[in-house]
Order: structure tokens, then sequence, then C-alpha cells
């Protein structure tokens, strides 16, 4: 095989320098210095000095010293405490010993393949067995950054919760007390509790999850388990799915139209809790197919394969196996409903009304024709439209809201760990 | 010689795939039927066909006719009672998310069995057949997805008995089960086959050769060959049979 003119040119010398000994010959071609090398190493290990690469050969004309330049043109990887035969001579792939590596190096002298000019080097780097390649120490830099972006977006969801809530506390420190929630509002609201809205915005969840969480649920029910994929399907679906993303200022427009005037039922607490339930309707269906689609098609069919009809089916283990996720979403509908103004703020809810604060009574002050306060009003009151009222009284109802909500859903989250630690696969 | 199962010019379509060509077949009565041939030939969708589970998949269509002891399968209203004559084995086990007793005891539940002791002898019997008592007898109420899936594929083989069927179909029921537990089963199936029809959809050829009265060779959704095991093994009509069962293709 014939080189390359480079190499055949006898005019250039080939400097062998190791890197750890300051150690430098000149060598007329590359089969001989690479010989040199494999001597020199030969001799170390019967010494039993340590040397190992990397070793940079240069190429340079007689009459200049070796000036290498700074990168190599050819690089290749030795694993050289290894014995054996092997390897490519990559960093992926090292060379097994340097027997086996100055064989490969001079065999890749020969079919031309390491062609140098003057000034360029060719450098036999040490890779150890286990250590990180280039390629893996840059999947660990992404990967360090992946986890940081992560965790910073996460922590940029605690800071403003973090900082409202203590803001909120902190502002409504002073009026927050037991009689607080007890009383009635008083002093045409500038003064006493929460008791009256409270009450209200209770019975309003109450009632609104009464009519919604059976209607959601069921219907999510059949639209997954029985429903078959027709066009009838999908236009309930279609319509569940617009339905969830109507604004809750439509609702309100809504209850007024169907409950307080065609339904009769004028500005009541039982008009306001319906508006609530065609409010929360939509998500309860849609979290209640998720958590039915959730549990495996696998068993299903396994029971149908046995003989079971759909509903001894769904009651037997799609249920029992998605009850977490269904009550859930209903619980997190409740903490919804009990934050929304608007869709009771012309169908039932009322700026004022005074309620006994004592006996029976005062748990079931409402009718379900009476109009009734509602926590969620009662502050947009507060804050915009009774004058001289004390700051306190403002954030502590915020206070109050906020906790209620935050009670509900820390709630739904117990209640799904407990469920999950049930689950049965 | 009655037959238990025929297929009459069955095909079968997925959307616009062919799973099953113009199938005419006569399954035995109390004989173990092997069902052989190269993957996506249609074995399981034959199997899908008999107790009518093939409606589970929306877009398959069938044409021809499947009867079933003497009777059209899709004129049974009670399709249920159908499903509860056939049991079934699939390759991939599925425990149910319930212990193991109850796994068992599923089918005869909803059939209306609630008598304790008679549910017990039951079980105990299934799992026996099964071979899986020896190592879950004193773990009962243990869940059944937590089991191996070796022992997963047996709970399926002793909840496809427990409803004591007229025709077990087994499809790749031994995939997951170790050479010596899988001979102790194929015992208890030529002990079965006294009683009841077995349909054997299997990968290895052998085991089809070791337990099937008669063979179907199965290929490209078509039935190549069918008859006596022994013939379909030493004197095929059709050369890809021969070839197949000699591992030379497939």
């Amino acid at each position: 095989m014939n080189g390359p003119p480079e190499t055949k040119s006898a005019e250039k010398e080939y400097t062998v320098r190791w890197s750890a000994a300051a150690a430098e010959a000149s060598y007329p071609s590359l089969a001989a210095a690479f010989t040199a090398v494999m001597q020199h190493e030969t001799d170390c290990l019967r010494d039993g000095a340590a040397s190992l690469p990397p070793w940079e050969i240069t190429c340079h004309l007689p009459s200049r010293a070796a000036t290498p330049s700074t990168r190599p043109k050819y690089v290749y990887h030795v694993n050289a405490r290894a014995g054996g035969s092997g390897g490519e001579g990559t960093e992926e792939s090292p060379w097994w010993g340097l027997a086996t590596a100055v064989e490969q190096l001079t065999l890749l002298d020969k079919v031309g393949q390491i062609k140098l000019r003057a000034g360029q080097t060719v450098r036999l780097a040490h890779h150890e067995v286990f250590t990180a390649t280039s390629i893996e120490r840059w999947k660990k830099v992404k990967e360090n950054i992946a986890r940081f972006v992560f965790l910073g977006m996460a922590l940029a969801l605690i800071v403003p919760m973090a900082a409202i809530l203590t803001y909120l506390v902190v502002q409504a420190w002073p009026a927050l007390s037991f009689s607080f929630l007890v009383q009635n509002p008083q002093h045409y609201m500038t003064a006493g509790g929460i008791w009256a809205p409270l009450v209200g915005t209770f019975w309003l969840v109450w009632i609104s999850l009464l009519i919604a969480a059976p209607v959601g649920v069921l219907a999510g029910v059949y639209l997954n388990e029985y429903a078959r994929n027709n066009w009838c399907t999908r236009i309930i679906n279609l319509a569940v799915v617009n339905l969830a993303g109507v604004p809750s200022i439509v609702h309100a427009l809504f209850g007024v139209g169907a409950f307080v005037m065609f339904a009769g039922m004028g500005r009541s607490l039982l008009a306001a809790s319906c508006t609530l339930a065609v409010m929360t309707l939509p998500v309860i269906i849609t979290s209640t197919r998720e958590a039915l689609s959730a549990v495996p098609i696998a068993f299903r069919e396994a029971c149908w394969n046995l003989g079971a009809t759909r509903w001894q089916t769904i009651r037997t283990i799609v249920l029992p196996n998605s009850i977490s996720g269904i009550l859930t979403g209903v619980i997190l509908q409740v903490s919804r409903a009990a934050g929304e103004t608007a869709p009771i703020l012309f169908t039932g809810a009322v700026f004022f009304s005074t309620l006994p604060e004592h006996g029976i009574r005062a748990f079931f002050p409402y009718g379900l024709g009476d109009r009734c306060m509602a926590l969620s009003m009662h502050l947009f009151t507060l804050a915009t439209q009774v004058r001289d009222v004390s700051p306190g009284l403002q954030y502590g109802t915020a206070v109050v809201l906020i906790g209620l909500v935050l009670a509900v859903n820390s709630l739904s989250i117990g209640l799904r760990v407990y469920l999950r630690s049930r689950k049965r696969w | 010689m009655d037959c238990a199962i025929q297929f009459d010019d069955v095909s079968v379509h997925y959307g616009g795939k062919t799973a099953l060509r113009q199938i005419t077949l006569a399954i035995p009565e109390r004989q173990i039927f092997g069902i052989i041939g190269p993957a996506n030939s249609g074995k399981t969708t034959l199997l899908k066909c008999i107790n009518r589970t093939l409606e589970f998949t929306p877009a398959a269509r069938i044409s021809g006719k499947v009867v079933v002891a003497g009777r059209d399968v899709s004129g049974f209203r009670n399709v249920y009672e159908l499903r509860r004559r056939v049991g079934m084995v699939f390759p991939l086990p599925v425990g149910l998310p319930l212990t193991i007793y109850e796994n068992v005891a599923y089918a005869p539940r909803r059939a209306g069995m609630h008598d304790r002791s008679e549910l017990d002898a039951l079980v105990e019997q299934c799992l026996r057949s099964a071979m899986l008592w020896d190592e879950v007898s004193d773990r009962l109420e243990m869940l059944g997805t937590r089991l191996s899936g070796g022992q997963q594929q047996r709970l399926t083989l002793a909840r496809a008995l427990s409803h004591r069927p007229e025709i077990l179909c087994l499809d790749e029921f031994s995939i997951a089960i170790d050479p010596i537990t899988t001979m102790k089963i194929e015992d208890v199936l030529l002990e079965l086959k006294e009683r009841i029809t077995i349909v054997l959809v299997t990968n290895l050829v052998q085991q089809a050769r070791r337990l099937a009265d008669r063979t179907a060779f199965l290929s490209d959704s078509r039935l190549i060959e069918e008859g006596e095991t022994e013939m379909i093994f030493t004197h095929p009509a059709n050369r890809l049979t021969g070839r197949y069962v000699n591992g030379e293709f497939g």
C-alpha cells in the first residue's frame, strides 16, 4: 500500500512526547516512532515504573523544533492497564492494552489512515474502564440543567402562594378570633363577624354538590363504560368539554334565565345552588371519566370473558379502583364552588341578612327559597361597597375563605393518598 | 363424534385488515384440538369468535357462522351464559385486582353461587388443576396482582376453570410457566378432555403434538390444513405445513 506523499518524504521527522516525562526523541517514520514507544513502555513495565499515555507524536521538519499544534489531528484511546485485545480506539470503545494500540496504529499508518503534515499531531490518550466518556459527561450536564429548571419552576409556584398567605394572615391577625366566626356582621357590616356568609356558603356548596355529584358521576360512568363511540356520544363529549370552558358569569346568566325565571325558583338558595351545580357538573364528569379510564381495559375484558355483565364489572372491579380519582375530582369542585362569586351574584346571594346566632336555628338559618349571604360575595361587598370598614375584617374574611378552600383541598389530597394506598395493583 | 364448535365460512376484518379468511372448521367434542401457525395468522381471533369477545374490538367485523353446542353464537340472547360455557386463557395474564380467592371465586359469584363451603371447595379444586394450590394455599387473601407472571398465568387458568366451562380455550397458556409445571398442567388437560373440549393455541409445535388429537395449521389468516395430529406431523398434505412443523419456517 502506497503511503501518502507526506509520509514518504524523508525530510520529515516524528517526535514522540511523553506527557509525564520530559523525554523526547525523533524518529524518521511513524512506524519507527510506534516501535520505539512500544519498546519504551515495555521497559517501563519491566522496571515497574508507571508510564501511561497520553503520548503525542508530532510531525515536523528536521530544521525546526517540534511545536505540537494545540489540537491533535487524530486522537485515539487506549485502556493501557487492560490486557487482551480488541476495541476500536475510540473513546467509547478504547483499545485493550498498549500492545493492541501500537499494533493497530502501525496498521493504520500502513494503510494510509494516518497522514501527518508538518506541525500536526497524533495523540494516544489513556481511558480508564467504566469512566465517563465525553458523551456521558454531556448527558450529565443536560440532566442537571433539566432538573434545576424543573425544580426552579416548582419553587416558583410556592413563592407567590406563601407570600399571599403570609400577607393575608398578618393583615387579618387583629380581627381573627372565634367570635369573628360566629357573629353576624354588625353596624352596616363595619363590625362583627362572618357567621351569616359562612353558613350561607356551607349550604350553597352542599346543596350544589348534592345535585351535581350524583348526576356528574353517573353520567361519567355511562360515557366511559357504556356509551359506544358514535356521533351522539361525541356530541355529548363536545358539549361537556365546552361547558367546562364557559365563563362563570355566563353560567350566572343562564341560572337567572333557567332557574330564577323559567323554573320559578326566584332568587333563592336553591336557584344559586343549581347554578353552581351546572357550573361544576362538566368538570365532575370529566374527572370521573379520567379516573375510570385509568383502570386498565384488560381488567374489564378479563371479567367479560368470565361472563360478567358490564354492571357487575363496574361494581366489582372498575369503581373500587377508581373511587379515589372520582372523589378527588368531586372535592376539588367543592372548593371551586365555595370560591365563585359570579354564579350566585344574580341568582340568590344578598349583601346582607341577619341570622340567629344561637340555637339550632343558627345552623339551619336559610330555607331553600330564601336568599342567603356567601363568603365570596361578602368579601366583594366589604372590599368595594362598604365605607369605613376595618381592613382586618376584609382580610379576615379572605383568610377564612382561603382557609376553607385549602382545608377542602387537603382533605381531598389526604383521601387520595389513603385510597391509593388501598389500590389493588 | 359430535362437534362442539363449528366454523362455517368465517371471515373477520379489523378495519381494512383481514384477520381470518373463510375459515370452515369443525372442532370435535371431548378432544384436545391444537391450533398452530406463525404470528399474525389469526389464531387468537379464531378463539375470540367462539365466545363473542371479538365484539369488544369496535372495528372488528365478522361474517359467516360460528356454532357452539349446536347453536349459532350470534343468536345467543344471553351472551353471558355463552361466555360462562367457554373458559378463556389469554397469553398475557391478567390477575384481577382482587385477592387470589376472589379471583377464582369471581365467576361463580357472578353466576349466583354464594355458599361459602361450596365456593371454598371449588376454589381449591380449580387452583389444584392449575397447579397453583401448593404455592398459594397459605395466602389466598393476597392480591392476585402481586403474584409473579407465571403464577398469574396459572391463576387465569384456574379462573377459566372456575365457571365449569364445557369448552376451554387456551391461548399460549404456558409461555410464562416453567417446563415442569407445564408438563403437570398438560397432564391435567389430558384428564379434563374426558369431560370438556379443549382448544389449544400454541407456538410450541411439540406441545400440540404431545397433547392434541387433531391439529389445524393457520397461516396468513387462512386455514391451510386440518387433520389428525399424527398425520399433520408425519404426512402433511401441504408443503407449508410440513415446513412449519419441522421448524423450517415461521
